[in-house]
């Protein structure tokens, strides 16, 4: 039974109005929340956003498609392939292009790889948000490996802008597929690390177990997606249900917990590290050979040693730079699956080479509502604690 | 059910409030009067065949440019999580009358997405009691996802330009990148 349902909250005694953030350092940005309180607990909570306001949606208005994907790195800049993804998908089914297997395996490695990356980064920033330090440090650890790997391929540590309109920006180097191997290698060894910290910790069970509870209805109501669904209960997971990439290539679970407070989304995103790194190993094992980009050189560039060799190579160059992808009218929308739960971009083409309209569908900015509806009824410590566990990234609330 | 079946049971049953109906790409798409989309929309919620739980997004979009009637949309997309299937509901709205009812008490995920629209496209929402800026300052003047709306630039004090401050202008940009100017 909740405290609110107890009936606790009716004392009708004077309320204190506190103000949390923007600046604090456990809302992970700029994220501002004005709480009332009684005594030690929250009766209404009033977020303020838009401290990280930045435009994209109308900059991407007057640029062409292959200068929106840099754009797309920076709303969730804990999964820049995944955002890439999201918008390349969309355009591509409005382009009507059949993408080589190759390729999609390596977006498949990378949104995989970010993936980890993602929920390790959060486990470390969260668990230090709740006050176990080390697990932060050994978590940093891991996540400089996988970003050692984004610089190898893309030469950038986290904006990586590897998946293109067509395809994806290069081929994979053996020195790369040697690299995923070493950290598929390693990395359930680690998990087991994190958890024997945590798992069992009986200070961090008593911070997490109950804290910021959702039933299965109120996280549909409240339109959560992600770890945050999967953790109150409902199976429902893009990569499963509607395959895109060819996931349904890869044998993986979808961990589903029943409970939905801290103590199960924490369970989740671990679980997510496991099943992302069987993923990871099928992908790598099952690679294809072929071409990394689809051959028309209409939307994606031609090889770099044709342009000095073949003049229509070298035409299709100038062409494609100057003036970018003609993509078909139309409108569409394409949810995939983020590490913070469904990100699509619903994109409207006027059949020229840029976006009449590029809009972000972003996990972080529908699940505020709800969190402030966890947070309604919990006690001043566990703000922190569920604020944390619902994994906001603010560069995708605020765009 | 696939996206075929979902228009034709809608069709059936709610069909002289649909405006058209169409399947592009495999996705099930309804266009909507305004004055429809509540009635519509809780038919979505409530029929068990559809059931359709759970709010994806609501997308606004100005028509401005490619001179279309009526001049806004507000798009809103449904999953169902238990059927697995989607519906986009396309709702045009005018731009003599900007208002769309709200469907925050059938979805209360809405609440954001509808603020959002008033922010950025200045349409109101009938029904929703806390209409107010949500990613914009309280002050500020316009809606800046209209299409009429310029992309503009601030200039930013640095070290050569200290004295900014009278020329604290907004500028609009030289030109609009467009391909046809390339």
């Amino acid at each position: 039974m909740s405290v609110a349902e107890e009936g606790l909250l009716e004392r009708n005694k004077d309320t204190m109005t506190l103000n949390m953030g923007p600046q604090h350092p456990s809302t992970h940005g700029v994220f501002r929340v004005v709480l009332e309180m009684d005594g030690e607990m929250v009766t209404s909570s009033d977020p303020d956003i838009g401290y990280l306001h930045t435009g994209i949606e109308k900059t991407g208005e007057s640029k062409l498609y292959a200068h929106c994907i840099p754009m797309t790195d920076r709303l969730d800049y804990l999964n820049p392939p995944g955002n890439n993804l999201a918008f390349c998908l969309s355009v591509e089914k409005l382009l009507q292009t059949e993408i080589p297997p190759r390729a999609d395996y390596l977006r498949v490695i990378m949104c995989e790889l970010t993936r980890v990356a993602s929920h390790l980064l959060w486990l470390g920033t969260h668990a230090l948000d709740i006050g176990a330090m080390t697990v932060f440090l050994y978590c940093w650890r891991e996540r400089e490996l996988i970003l050692d790997l984004n610089e190898m391929i893309s030469g950038v540590r986290m904006m990586t802008s590897f998946i293109r309109v067509g395809g994806v920006m290069k081929d994979a180097t053996p020195e790369w597929i040697a690299g995923v191997k070493h950290v598929i290698d390693i990395l359930p060894e680690k998990v087991d690390e994190y958890e024997s910290l945590l798992t069992r910790n009986p200070i961090w069970m008593d911070r997490t177990v109950g804290a910021g509870a959702m039933t299965k209805e109120e996280a549909i109501r409240w339109s959560m997606s992600g770890p945050c669904l999967r953790a109150s209960g409902v199976d429902f997971d893009f990569r499963k249900k509607r395959p895109y990439s060819r996931y349904q290539d890869f044998k993986f679970d979808v961990p589903v917990f029943t409970n939905g407070d801290v103590y199960d989304r924490y369970r989740i995103r671990v679980e997510e590290i496991r099943q992302s790194r069987e993923i990871l190993k099928q992908a790598i094992e099952k690679l294809p050979d072929g071409p990394y980009k689809v051959d028309d050189n209409k939307i994606s560039l031609p090889d770099r040693d044709k342009l000095k060799t073949s003049m229509e190579a070298l035409i299709h160059h100038f062409k494609l730079v100057s003036e970018g992808v003609k993509v078909p009218a139309g409108e569409t929308y394409v949810p995939t699956e983020g590490p913070r739960g469904e990100v699509g971009f619903y994109i409207v083409s006027d059949g020229s080479s840029i976006p009449y309209r590029m809009k972000l569908r972003a996990p972080s900015f529908m699940a505020i509502p709800g969190m402030c509806a966890m947070m309604k009824g919990s006690y001043i410590a566990d703000v922190v604690a569920i604020i944390g566990s619902v994994d906001i990234v603010m560069g995708e609330v605020d765009r | 059910m696939n996206s075929e079946e979902i228009i034709e049971k809608l069709k059936s049953a709610k069909g002289d409030k649909l405006k058209d109906t169409e399947v592009t790409f495999g996705d099930a798409i309804v266009h909507l009067e305004p004055g429809s989309l509540r009635e519509v929309a809780e038919f979505l919620k409530s029929d068990p065949d559809l059931n359709f739980d759970y709010l994806s997004c609501i997308s606004g979009v100005d028509y401005l440019d490619l001179e279309r009637e009526p001049r806004f949309e507000c798009v809103y997309e449904f999953h169902s999580m238990d059927k697995n299937h989607s519906i986009r509901l396309r709702v045009g709205v005018p731009e003599e009358e900007p208002t769309v009812p709200t469907v925050k008490d059938l979805w209360p995920a809405a609440i954001y997405p509808e603020r959002e629209i008033y922010d950025m496209f200045g349409l109101t929402i009938e029904g929703h009691d806390e209409q107010k800026r949500l990613l914009m300052p309280e002050e500020w003047e316009g809606h800046p996802l209209r299409r009429d709306y310029d992309l503009t630039r601030e200039k930013v004090a640095f070290s050569h330009n200290i004295d900014f401050k009278e020329e604290l202008v907004k500028e609009k940009v030289p030109t609009r990148y467009k391909p046809n100017q390339v």
